[in-house]
């Protein structure tokens, strides 16, 4: 399966309370054309994804906060994963689309494969952790489990490469800002 | 010597700030302040978070802004080389109102630790850079500093610094 493919079956998946946190490229704007708005839409900071997510999640208790990334990403920031782990936020979930490549930037190779992945989750302290490869008889099933689960969540997933031809994201910045807060002043 | 800050009378003044969450990366600068944070019996309501590094603390500032309330990031000066790219892509760029404390290493108490000389002679340069408005924090007046540091990131929606030099939150 491919990443966008992952983010359409999410659709059904998320609700109006739960808040996104994207990774910079193709994965933000697959968020922003795919899934109802708003979510935290990032741009920029690759590697700062998972932090991000762990701020809101330590502040926002009561709603789920599910942080969608790239490997190349993962990688860059891999000490957030073992903060995380360490104080690991009930509310929080991270998703790893995992292409082994830097896709955004024209396909470039990330070094993903020299980790195990399945070991790596293992080792580390959190409520669900699995690693597999995206499958589509199997997505709905793997994704509504790894939403579900009591506590700390990380779900990694093997995808393909492959965008869909999705314009840029239209909103500012702090456009992007001010909505999220606005929804979470709101409800 | 001069007269400390006292850890429990500056973590109270953020408190009454409204900043509800600190995380950063430690300094012996900071020493007593990161003491009395850790110290369970205390009665801070702000949550600490151990950072793996300063930007990933400045990412989790930024979480914490996009949620209306407040965090403070703790650094020594050597870190801001980490978070120049977490600043302009994702706290100045979303607007995102976070205090950073900045250990000013590299002075005249640091004469034998060269690894921070060359930062220590250009972190002004280097906030000024970045467009980060910072001040200095003394014993005198430091609630008067911190309240324009925090006046100027409510105006600015955007990251400030307070410098901390040796002697002035721990000895």
């Amino acid at each position: 399966m491919k990443g966008y493919e992952v983010i359409e079956k999410l659709k059904p998946l998320i609700t109006n309370r739960d808040i996104i946190v994207s990774s910079s490229g193709n994965i933000s704007r697959e968020v922003f054309h795919i899934l109802e708005k708003p979510h935290v839409y990032l741009r920029g900071s690759l590697g700062l994804q998972i932090a991000v997510g762990l701020g809101i999640a330590i502040e926002e208790k009561n709603r789920k906060i599910i942080v969608i990334l790239g490997d190349g990403s993962f990688l860059m920031g891999m000490g957030s994963i073992i903060t995380s782990s360490y104080y690991k936020p009930d509310n929080m979930k991270i998703l790893i689309l995992d292409n082994g490549k830097y896709f955004t930037t024209g396909g470039q190779k990330t070094v993903s494969s020299a980790l195990n992945f399945p070991k790596f989750l293992e080792s580390i302290k959190g409520s669900f952790k699995i690693s597999k490869i995206a499958s589509k008889n199997n997505i709905n099933n793997d994704l509504k489990r790894f939403l579900e689960a009591d506590g700390f969540s990380i779900l990694h997933l093997k995808i393909d490469s492959g965008k869909k031809d999705l314009s840029n994201i239209p909103w500012h910045p702090v456009e992007i800002k001010d909505r999220v807060l606005k929804k979470l002043t709101l409800d | 010597m001069n007269e400390l800050i006292n850890a429990k009378n500056f973590l109270d003044f953020l408190e009454e700030n409204n900043f509800s969450t600190i995380t950063g990366v430690p300094c012996s600068y900071f020493k007593d302040l990161l003491i009395y944070l850790d110290n369970g019996n205390n009665q801070t309501k702000i949550k600490h978070v151990f950072a793996t590094r300063e930007d990933e603390a400045l990412g989790i500032a930024s979480g914490v802004a996009f949620t209306k309330h407040r965090a403070v990031v703790y650094l020594q000066n050597s870190g801001l080389g980490n978070i120049g790219d977490a600043l302009t892509s994702l706290a100045q760029l979303y607007k995102l109102p976070i205090l950073l404390l900045i250990s000013y290493r590299g002075l005249l108490p640091d004469k034998d630790f060269p690894e921070h000389s060359i930062m220590g002679e250009v972190t002004e340069d280097f906030l000024a850079a970045l467009k980060v408005p910072y001040w200095i924090l003394e014993y005198e007046n430091w609630k008067q500093t911190i309240n324009e540091a925090i006046n100027k990131m409510q105006e600015l929606q955007t990251p400030v610094a307070i410098l901390i030099k040796k002697g002035v939150l721990s000895t």
